[in-house]
């Protein structure tokens, strides 16, 4: 089998392995509600954003999200990011008293391009959430991410989160994707 | 196990001890009771121009369960439709929003125009025989009126006009969003499902009791700086059909202070207030007035303006928010994108108040299905029987106190006329109107 395994794809492979690990190990991080180190996996001017999802006639695709600057469920910077962790710990966060049970499952990583220090990864999620008796909820979707990679850490210099869902089929968003 | 409804809905809510039977957020009869004499009877809102404003641009929406296109004509005019094909039913419109040169069934292919007319029947020769009159099958019209690029539609013949519905209490709520400039719809409707009765959803909003423990959170996480009002002086101006506003009174002082206290856009920068042409739409107690109005029944307009909030009943335990975001045209790109980021921040399900909302209200929902809750009424006497109406602006019978549930409670006593009345003459002789006390 590593005979088969064309040199040349060596480096590709190592660097899917690494962004996958590092998504495990976020993905971790969000399930045992360690935000602030979830927080620490973000750059400094990161973008976290979450659009507006639209039913569209197949020759309108082109406005099924809003665009970055108009309207959106999640459009924040580290402050903001920071603001929402602080909210969860305050143990006045309703939503989340008590806290939900979460999983995040991440497949189908694919790096989509690779310059120096920055890669652009896409991935598939299924975020799955219990909350009080019986309440569920499951948000599936892409993510595309820009990591940056300094000091031989990656971090997430810009999250783009899209949902299928256009009504959202949820009563909130307190949980982070 | 059959419930028995009670036809005397005005008992279901006692406005002399300030309670409101459970039973009306619960009961499938009384839900199915508020389709018809609520929603197909009454105005609702339907989009704002700025989101159609080329022909055959269109805008899904509901008039309580039924599916309706707001639709831009070619001579400019707005038209709004029952989303169903007259021959089968099926929906003519499946996207949520775009553009169309006419509306095609997919079923059988009958194509309406922007006009709703019935312009295309394959096989109208060859199997109608040309029988069928086509000027008779068209989409089924509500009557449409826009105040103030506010596109409202009835399916009610009897209704009053718009500005007759709206009185000067709806007129007054609506102005304070279109005084704010030029204003435009934001690209990106929020829409999101809550497991709640929609007047639960509708109740909140005058309700700013809950600030404190509902979004303790926002302040603590240094979201929110300290309100600048003040909840012993609050205004609550109370129209006819269930129209309201309430909240803190807003003084000039206040809007400066709140301005200069935030260095880049203030959640609470209301100097827009102080202008002429504010004054001259909202009269002094409407500029006074920093509450949130309700256009009965389910249109809140929130944010001092900004944004308006539609509550969609889903049946009894499920309302669907809708969030619209409105925008003066000529806002800087700054200023704009930092606005933007704001609304996106504080409402809307990912909101820093608004995730907190959500559970409450689907919990109240749940305690009005069970046995033995449900024999216990709500509680709404904050304030009761000391809620002195005055009408220093003509047309704006308002009452200044503290924070109180008149509006909540006046919410509820329209619900029971618009429930009792048996059409529209009806509920115009026999509503209750806002004079003396409460």
């Amino acid at each position: 089998m590593p005979d088969m395994l064309a040199p040349a794809m060596a480096p590709s492979l190592a660097l899917r392995l690494e962004v996958e690990s590092f998504y495990y190990d976020e993905a971790a991080l969000l399930d045992q509600r360690r935000y602030r180190e979830w927080l620490d996996l973000f750059t400094d001017d990161t973008h976290y954003w979450m659009p507006v999802r639209r039913t569209k006639a197949s020759n309108q695709l082109d406005g099924e999200f809003s665009r970055l600057g108009d309207m959106a469920f999640f459009d924040d910077n580290k402050a903001m990011l920071t603001m929402r962790v602080r909210r969860l710990e305050t143990g006045y966060a309703w939503a989340e008293e008590p806290p939900s049970r979460t999983r995040h499952l991440v497949t189908n990583v694919r790096i989509v391009a690779a310059e120096g220090e920055r890669i652009t990864a896409e991935s598939n999620f299924h975020l799955h959430r219990t909350r009080l008796a019986s309440d569920e909820n499951n948000w599936i979707g892409l993510r595309r991410d820009v990591l940056q990679r300094s000091d031989g850490l990656l971090r997430i210099a810009a999250r783009h989160i899209f949902l299928e869902q256009t009504v959202l089929l949820a009563p909130n968003l307190s949980n982070f994707f | 196990m059959q419930t028995a409804v009670p036809l005397d809905y005005r008992s279901l809510v006692d406005a002399r001890a300030g309670t409101v039977d459970r039973r009306i957020f619960s009961d499938a009869e009384i839900y199915r009771a508020e389709m018809e004499r609520i929603f197909a009877r009454c105005w609702n809102f339907m989009c704002h121009e700025s989101q159609i404003p080329q022909a055959g641009d269109f805008f899904l929406n509901y008039i309580g369960e039924d599916s309706v296109i707001a639709v831009r004509d070619r001579k400019g005019g707005i038209g709004v439709f029952l989303n169903s094909c007259r021959h089968r039913g099926n929906a003519v419109c499946r996207a949520e929003s775009g553009r169309v040169k006419s509306f095609l069934c997919t079923y059988h292919g009958w194509t309406y125009d922007l006009e709703g007319k019935l312009v295309g029947v394959p096989g109208y020769k060859g199997f109608y025989h040309e029988a069928l009159e086509r000027d008779k099958w068209g989409l089924i019209a509500a009557r449409v009126e826009n105040y103030k690029g506010f596109v409202f539609a009835t399916m009610d013949p009897e209704a009053p006009a718009l500005d007759d519905y709206l009185g000067e209490v709806g007129r007054v709520g609506l102005s304070m969003a279109a005084a704010h400039g030029d204003v435009a719809v934001v690209d990106g409707v929020q829409k999101n499902v809550l497991g709640c009765n929609w007047k639960l959803a509708v109740d909140n909003l005058f309700d700013w009791y809950h600030v404190q423990i509902s979004h303790a959170s926002a302040p603590m996480s240094g979201y929110l700086p300290k309100l600048p009002y003040k909840d012993e002086d609050q205004i609550v101006s109370l129209g006819e059909y269930g129209h309201a506003i309430s909240g803190p009174r807003s003084t000039p002082e206040m809007r400066e202070a709140a301005a200069r206290a935030s260095s880049e856009v203030p959640l609470f920068d209301e100097r827009w207030r102080d202008t002429p042409e504010a004054l001259a739409a909202l009269g002094p107690v409407g500029v006074a007035s920093r509450g949130h109005p309700n256009i009965f029944p389910n249109l809140w307009i929130a944010s001092s303006g900004v944004q308006l909030c539609l509550r969609l009943p889903r049946g009894p335990f499920a309302t669907e928010i809708w969030w619209f975001t409105l925008l003066d045209r000529n806002m800087s790109p700054e200023r704009r994108r930092a606005s933007v980021q704001r609304m996106n921040h504080t409402f809307g399900p990912a909101g820093m108040l608004e995730q907190d909302d959500g559970e409450n209200w689907s919990q109240s929902t749940l305690a009005t299905r069970s046995p033995v809750a449900r024999r216990h009424p709500l509680n709404y006497s904050m304030n009761l029987g000391r809620g002195h109406i005055a009408e220093t602006q003509p047309g704006l019978p308002s009452i200044e106190t503290h924070i109180n549930e008149h509006a909540q409670l006046w919410t509820y006593r329209a619900w029971a006329d618009w429930m009792t009345a048996a059409d529209w003459p009806a509920l115009k002789r026999d509503h209750a109107m806002p004079a003396g006390v409460v």
